[in-house]
């Protein structure tokens, strides 16, 4: 792609994001939506095969789908109320539809059908801006608005884990992996964001950390399905020693980071008098953890057979620059032990 | 004055007649013509002249020339119109459609019921969308031209997404 055309899109990237945050207006906070809609549109078409076109047009029609709602509900909500303030929602049914609309924008269940495959077609860079980038702007909507239905909350949540550990039990790409373990994520998001916002943006943070580290590890060494995964660590010893933790620390073990979101959110969920939902969510989460086990099993647990010339590529050096890859496996590991301060972090 | 509110809207209900029966896009394109052409004298002799005036710039002479474009690649061979009688049939169905609902839904029919604008309880609204778009051009500032950034990443977007061996199309190789 042309280098004006690359930097005028990831340009409009972060605007969008940044006019989404900053606003106080329906209006103003549904253009900065459409703004990342559309400048990401020809970054996921970049590699012009019919999958990714595929990819694309779904993603064009699902994120234009919840923008309309998103505009419906929020006109709805100048007509019965007269203002266009996000905080100062006041009716209850255009404030579910915009629960809806967003949830349909992130990709919560069971809203989520739509993500892995889209993920599926695209290279794991625009995978990575998808997952995390994208997550931003919607994420800020959703906090800012006023409380609504906690039945709507709870089970998109409870749905999201369920459906995002579930559904990746049976997947062999390594794409539609990361999609679902995003939903299953999210899903922890939401659960909480009613009771202590500073725990979504707590869990959020941790996710944006942690599945960067993973599309970044799978983008270094080219792999895009389980197969590829096990005979990758002939490539770099360092990153196959790694994976397997950063990919347990996904799966919320402790002592790596990845426990530090969910154990706070339990124990919220718990103290509001939850403890139901807070138990089946954590069993939930087991099947998340399962398919994460599998993959670092195939990762460092196990080596396939191969030949030898083919266990000799760690020779090769490589070029691509692993610094940004290192601190964030560093931080996707180590920083449970600093808890309070990244807690105190969030809060304000 | 009577006769030529009449004639207009007679025209109007022609037209969309004429829209919705007509399976080629052609003919349904030139009855909208005829339709936005009689709406749009209505409004502006109920005094909503600038709205009318912006119709028939961007609908007629943006959105709908696009279409007319994109329908021209698209030529069939058999051209059905008013003319055959499957579809002559099909338009006075629907002109006693709206002869019947008109009977129907009318109690008082001495009685004028329309304006150019929406008035609801409190809400009062007259004909304001000059005045509206005076004040977007005036009091927007830096997000008018945020708005005007989306408007060229659109079209960036578009050409990005359509460029390829051969432009027109999305690529898919």
């Amino acid at each position: 792609m042309s280098p004006y055309m690359l930097i005028i899109l990831i340009f409009t990237l972060g605007l969008g994001t940044l006019i989404t945050l900053s606003s106080s207006h329906w209006l103003i906070a549904w253009m900065g939506l459409e703004l990342n809609t559309f400048a990401i549109l020809p970054l996921m078409a970049q590699q012009h095969s019919p999958r990714a076109m595929e990819a694309t047009i779904k993603y064009f029609i699902i994120q234009t789908t919840a923008a309309t709602m998103l505009l419906f509900a929020s006109v709805s909500n100048a007509w019965l109320s007269g203002q266009w303030e996000i905080q100062q929602m006041s009716h209850p049914t255009p404030l579910a539809l915009i629960t809806i609309a967003l949830a349909l924008k992130l990709g919560l269940a069971p809203m989520h059908a739509w993500f892995p495959e889209v993920l599926q077609g695209l290279n794991f860079s625009t995978g990575l801006i998808l997952s995390t980038w994208q997550k931003l702007a919607p994420f800020s909507l959703l906090l800012q608005i006023p409380p609504t239905s906690s039945f709507l909350l709870i089970t998109l949540g409870f749905i999201s884990v369920l459906m995002g550990g579930w559904g990746g039990l049976n997947q062999t790409q390594l794409r539609k992996i990361l999609g679902y373990s995003s939903i299953a994520h999210l899903g922890w998001m939401i659960l909480i964001m009613q009771y202590a916002p500073p725990l979504t943006l707590l869990a959020l943070t941790v996710y944006i950390v942690l599945t960067s580290s993973m599309f970044l590890t799978f983008l270094y060494n080219q792999a895009t399905n389980i197969n590829s995964l096990a005979i990758s660590w002939t490539k770099t010893p360092m990153l196959t020693a790694l994976t397997p933790l950063v990919l347990l620390s996904l799966g919320g073990l402790p002592p790596l980071t990845g426990f530090l979101p969910k154990w706070a959110i339990l124990q919220e969920l718990t103290k509001q008098g939850l403890t139901p939902v807070a138990a089946l969510t954590a069993l939930s989460a087991l099947l998340s953890l399962y398919f994460y086990l599998r993959l670092s099993y195939a990762t460092a647990l196990t080596t396939p057979p191969n030949n030898l010339p083919a266990t000799l590529p760690w020779r090769i050096i490589f070029k691509q620059p692993t610094t940004f890859l290192a601190v964030l496996i560093t931080m996707s590991l180590s920083l449970l032990p600093l808890s309070p301060s990244v807690m105190a972090f969030f809060t304000f | 004055m009577k006769y030529l509110l009449f004639l207009l809207l007679f025209l109007l209900i022609l037209g969309v007649v004429g829209v919705a029966s007509n399976p080629s896009p052609g003919f349904a394109a030139l009855s909208l013509v005829m339709v936005a052409g009689s709406g749009c004298s209505l409004l502006a002799g109920q005094g909503g002249y600038f709205l009318a005036l912006i119709l028939f710039l961007i609908y007629l002479g943006g959105m709908l020339v696009v279409f007319a474009y994109s329908v021209a690649f698209t030529g069939s061979d058999y051209v059905e119109g008013w003319g055959t009688r499957r579809i002559s049939l099909a338009a006075a169905g629907y002109l006693l459609l709206v002869w019947g609902g008109g009977v129907v839904l009318s109690t008082n029919l001495n009685e004028e019921f329309w304006t150019v604008g929406a008035s609801f309880g409190e809400f009062m609204s007259l004909e304001y969308s000059l005045v509206g778009v005076a004040h977007l051009y005036m009091g927007g500032g830096w997000l008018l031209v945020a708005g005007a950034w989306a408007l060229l990443l659109v079209l960036l977007a578009v050409l990005e997404l359509v460029r390829g061996a051969s432009r027109g199309a999305v690529r898919v190789v």
